[in-house]
């Protein structure tokens, strides 16, 4: 049996920008809060079905539809940190954890009461559309994903390094006290970085709506590869996360090779404790030693 | 002396004409009591509610009709159904079975929907010894624990994976396909999968002239990346491909199963194909699947009609296999205790195993168990065709179009 390794290299790269969309919110939410956002799966699948209920309901065009939702998302991810999340900031971390997982459940069971938990998937016209490259079937729906993806990334990155808002959520990231002693308003830059965690999700998860068949369980096996992409990337930085998403799709697409692919999360793991072990600071922290030397 | 006698004898004779009405009337229920945990909400809602409907229109119909008959009082006895949402959690599911018998102190037990739900409650059933029947569990490792008070109205998955094979070795009868045929066989990493990659391994292996199993694989459920998967797939050169998936998994894969261009002369996905959220999902691309299933609402028996029309009357919305053995499954058991004559559990029981009921709904249109408490009928095969349309193509006796083997090619 010879695989196409060329076509499964592809589909992994395709596959990584997704993985990429989907981990950056969690990433900023960590790199600024220390909080690991449990809720990111059900901002997930609340953008799978208000992008849903926006392409199949009102007609809009399938990519034009993230444009509404990010923004909603980023408001309501505000209001979420300045009423909700505040509360348990300097709390020891139990109490964030089980706070988001809390409002995940919440989240699910109002899908389950307005949607059912019927399996829904979202069909257009750039669905199951592909185009031919050197002989491998590229689907118009994954090359966009990666596309947004890299172009997320790439915002991100202006963002952070150039406006004073990004500097902020920098600055406070690396060390809250001292950003508040130099005049920066701490509060208001965690409210933003929350928002942006999740409107970062919700991108993702209306993205995914137009690969996936969802339902109001969907996002759980996401959000644990996106926790172990994030840890492979450095736990804190958008390129690591990006690297992160490159590493793991093309080792669990290669790993097709030697072992069967019900062990793929196998992968995803394996990698996860190896990382945790060998190099804790993750791709960016081998990077950084890497220069170094 | 006598006096006396004749006084104890007197006094016994008004005690026992006064006890013996009271203790009839005691012991005379007022209404049997069919109790079921099913997932309302959850993961499973829409397959429990479903069942719910079909089980409550089940006992209207039971009831406008006077009840069940139980010749030990010697008159109809309305029904009365508990339902309690499980949220599609085997361990709530457990303890509201516990409940059901314990507190309600039901008379039987009606089964919820799915193999994980149903594994985990059926334990209660047989632990106070309360007849059970379900209509939705179908995978054989259930009832292969040597349980005696549990039955199913529905084939196993292993059954389902002989069926669509020697549906296959038909096909390849009447030179639609060749022989030897190579499989390519995929299944979810659950014992449902594991039964039907079984399933075809057991018939390929006793018929290595027809069959060649080229790849075998187990996959995860809710998958993220198809890709691999069906590179593999891609790279087996098989000439037909079988898989085991859920609705969720079938439309992931089967979408990146088209924007890879793969082409295979037989695709099937066990008993998915033909749900109505799949085909708007997949649009054209799932046209001529094959699925193997336990019921089909073009079935031309006149129980099968009936029961479609009525269900579809009374909910708008078209009759799937999921009501329709639900249904049966309140059938089954008020003929059950019609035929035992008395509400006593043991009784019950051993007519269920003994049962034998003619011009049932299910396919062939005769309910009977084998000793592990399944039935073994026959299951459908139907065929998507272009326009939103399916096909009922097996049993031949009751089939409404020839299959279209191998399926075209798409443009």
């Amino acid at each position: 049996m010879t695989i196409d390794i060329p076509a499964l290299l592809v589909g992994a790269i395709l596959l990584a920008g997704l993985y990429a969309t989907m981990s950056y919110g969690l990433a900023l939410i960590y790199g600024v809060m220390k909080i690991v956002n449990l809720a990111h799966a059900g901002v997930m699948m609340w953008a799978a079905y208000a992008v849903f209920v926006l392409i199949v309901n009102a007609g809009l065009n399938p990519f034009l539809a993230p444009l509404i939702t990010v923004p909603v998302f980023f408001l309501l991810g505000m209001l979420l940190q300045r009423y909700v999340v505040r509360r348990v900031m300097f709390a020891p971390p139990i109490s964030s954890l089980l706070l988001l997982f809390g409002i995940w459940l919440i989240m699910q069971n109002i899908s389950y009461l307005g949607f059912t938990g019927d399996t829904r998937a979202i069909t257009t016209k750039y669905t199951l559309m592909t185009f031919e490259f050197l002989g491998i079937a590229i689907s118009i729906n994954r090359l966009v994903v990666f596309c947004v993806g890299i172009l997320a990334l790439l915002v991100m990155r202006q963002f952070m390094g150039r406006t004073y808002m990004g500097k902020a959520i920098r600055a406070t990231a690396q060390d809250g006290d001292a950003s508040k002693l130099v005049g920066i308003n701490t509060d208001r830059v965690m409210e933003i970085a929350f928002g942006l965690g999740i409107a970062l999700a919700s991108l993702a998860g209306s993205l995914m709506a137009l690969i996936f068949a969802f339902d109001p369980d969907f996002g759980r096996s996401h959000l644990l590869k996106a926790f172990c992409i994030v840890v492979l990337g450095g736990l804190e930085s958008m390129v690591g996360v990006a690297l992160g998403s490159l590493v793991l799709a093309v080792a669990e697409a290669l790993s097709v090779l030697w072992i069967m692919p019900a062990l793929q999360d196998f992968v995803s793991f394996a990698l996860l404790v190896i990382v945790l072990i060998v190099m804790p600071g993750g791709m960016m922290g081998l990077l950084a030693k890497l220069k170094k030397t | 002396m006598k006096r006396i006698g004749l006084l104890s004898l007197l006094c016994s004779l008004i005690l026992v004409l006064l006890i013996l009405p009271a203790a009839g009337v005691m012991a005379q229920p007022k209404e049997i009591i069919l109790g079921a945990a099913l997932p309302i909400t959850g993961g499973q809602s829409r397959e429990g509610g479903y069942v719910k409907k079909a089980y409550e229109l089940a006992i209207k119909e039971i009831n406008d009709a006077g009840g069940i008959m139980v010749k030990q009082y010697n008159k109809k006895i309305p029904v009365k159904l508990i339902i309690y949402d499980d949220k599609s959690d085997n361990t709530t599911s457990v303890q509201l079975y516990e409940k059901l018998v314990t507190e309600d102190k039901v008379n039987v037990l009606l089964g919820g929907y799915g193999t994980p739900l149903i594994t985990a409650h059926t334990v209660v059933a047989e632990k106070y010894r309360v007849p059970y029947v379900n209509g939705g569990g179908a995978t054989g490792a259930i009832y292969e624990r040597k349980m005696k008070y549990i039955f199913c109205l529905i084939a196993s998955v292993g059954k389902l994976a002989h069926t669509l094979m020697d549906w296959i070795g038909g096909q390849q009868n009447e030179g639609n396909l060749k022989k030897p045929l190579r499989i390519a066989l995929m299944g979810e990493n659950t014992s449902h999968g594991k039964e039907f990659r079984q399933g075809v391994l057991d018939k390929a292996k006793a018929a290595p002239d027809r069959f060649q199993v080229v790849m075998d694989e187990p996959f995860e459920l809710n998958l993220k990346d198809a890709d691999p998967l069906l590179q593999k797939v891609k790279a087996s050169n098989a000439d037909i491909y079988l898989a085991d998936a859920r609705l969720a998994d079938y439309t992931t894969m089967h979408r990146r199963y088209t924007e890879l261009r793969l082409y295979h002369q037989v695709v099937s996905y066990g008993p998915r194909g033909a749900e109505k959220a799949a085909r708007d999902a997949l649009g054209p691309a799932s046209d001529y699947i094959i699925s193997c299933n336990w019921w089909h609402r073009d079935i031309p028996t006149a129980s099968a009609r009936t029961f479609r029309d009525k269900y579809e009357k009374a909910y708008n919305e078209p009759a799937e296999w999921f009501p329709a053995t639900a249904y049966e499954t309140v059938r089954v058991m008020a003929k059950a205790i019609e035929d035992a004559g008395t509400l006593d559990k043991t009784k019950i029981r051993d007519t269920l195993a003994k049962m034998d009921m003619k011009n049932s709904l299910v396919v062939g249109g005769r309910v009977w168990f084998k000793p592990n408490g399944q039935i073994e009928n026959d299951y459908v095969i139907l065929q998507n065709l272009p326009g939103e349309k399916v096909s009922l193509i097996y049993p031949k006796e009751i089939a409404t179009a020839k299959a279209i083997v191998p399926i075209p090619k798409k443009q």
